[in-house]
């Protein structure tokens, strides 16, 4: 099964045709997913700006971590869903909009900085905790993670366009 | 004491949940002239060949006789599912196999998908496809 194919199933289920057609829900859903990204990119912004020491730089990179760290996961927890959800309601649409794709390609980018940060990167915090402007690596992961991030949230927004669809000819009758 | 401010809080709480659900139906979903052409107007008489009557926009597919002999399938952009409900569009009103006549805009890339502005339907009724708010030219005219 193609992923197209898989998408054209997933587009027919019954938990999907109730989203699409949905009055209210599907509305609501999305207004989840932008307050939660709100709520999520605005404290990863302060995370990043700390370590590109750009910003709360009297606080200590593991206590701004710490003290933001479990809101913007609760933000990001809510935003994955409420996307997947979006996804789930207009499967083929979205599988063949470009924007989609970049946007997967920047989170997949995203999380391997974050990934790469925590596993390496943070090992040698104690060293660099308390520096107003931390090592070039640690700053280069802070600038990553905003320059992704933001364009994540951008191909987010451009999926309500249909600019360079593939629909008119792909869909079947 | 605490109590009180604990429910004031909830109420402040559910009053700007209710303002942001009653609101976000009806903020447009994108814009009109970012994807459509208002100086291209079009006039399109078919059969409809599929109706989806989905989130965040309806599309009805229409098969157009053109004046060569040649048939050219158009998409056409549609109001969300509750925009439409509430004009008394529903999911059957139009049917693959109905004749109609719809008034729109092409879109900018010149592909055969429009922005529906009416639809007429063959017993005369006439319906308002579009969405309101997305600065499309049938918005500022009202």
């Amino acid at each position: 099964m193609s992923p197209l194919e898989a998408c054209r199933w997933l587009e027919g289920t019954r938990g999907s045709i109730a989203l699409h057609e949905s009055i209210w829900v599907y509305p609501i859903v999305e207004s989840v997913h932008v307050l939660t990204l709100c709520l999520f990119l605005g404290l990863t912004v302060m995370i990043d700006l700390r370590l590109l020491g750009a910003g709360l730089l009297e606080t200590p990179v593991s206590k701004v971590i710490r003290r933001l760290g479990p809101w913007m996961l609760a933000g990001f927890a809510v935003m994955v869903v409420s996307g997947a959800l979006l996804f789930y309601a207009v499967p083929v649409k979205t599988y063949l909009n470009i924007f989609f794709r970049l946007k997967m390609t920047f989170l997949l980018m995203a999380g391997l900085n974050v990934a790469v940060f925590h596993f390496t990167t943070s090992r040698t915090m104690p060293r660099w905790d308390l520096d107003r402007k931390p090592p070039l690596r640690v700053r280069l992961a802070g600038g990553v993670s905003l320059l992704l991030w933001a364009a994540v949230a951008v191909c987010g927004r451009m999926i309500a366009y249909n600019w360079f669809d593939k629909i008119p000819t792909a869909l079947p009758r | 004491m605490k109590a009180t401010w604990l429910s004031n809080r909830c109420a402040a709480l559910a009053a700007a949940i209710a303002v942001l659900l009653w609101a976000s139906p009806g903020l447009a979903h994108h814009a009109f002239s970012a994807e459509f052409d208002a100086n291209k107007p079009v006039h399109l008489e078919g059969v409809v060949t599929k109706v989806e009557f989905i989130n965040p926009h309806a599309w009805i597919h229409i098969d157009v006789d053109g004046t060569d002999g040649k048939v050219s399938s158009w998409m056409i952009e549609a109001g969300s599912p509750n925009v439409l409900l509430r004009r008394g569009f529903t999911k059957n009103t139009v049917v693959p196999g109905t004749r109609v006549v719809v008034d729109g805009y092409q879109a900018k890339d010149g592909s055969l998908r429009a922005n529906g502005r009416d639809i007429r339907l063959p017993d005369g009724r006439k319906l308002f496809l579009g969405s309101s708010g997305t600065g499309a030219p049938y918005d500022e005219k009202k």
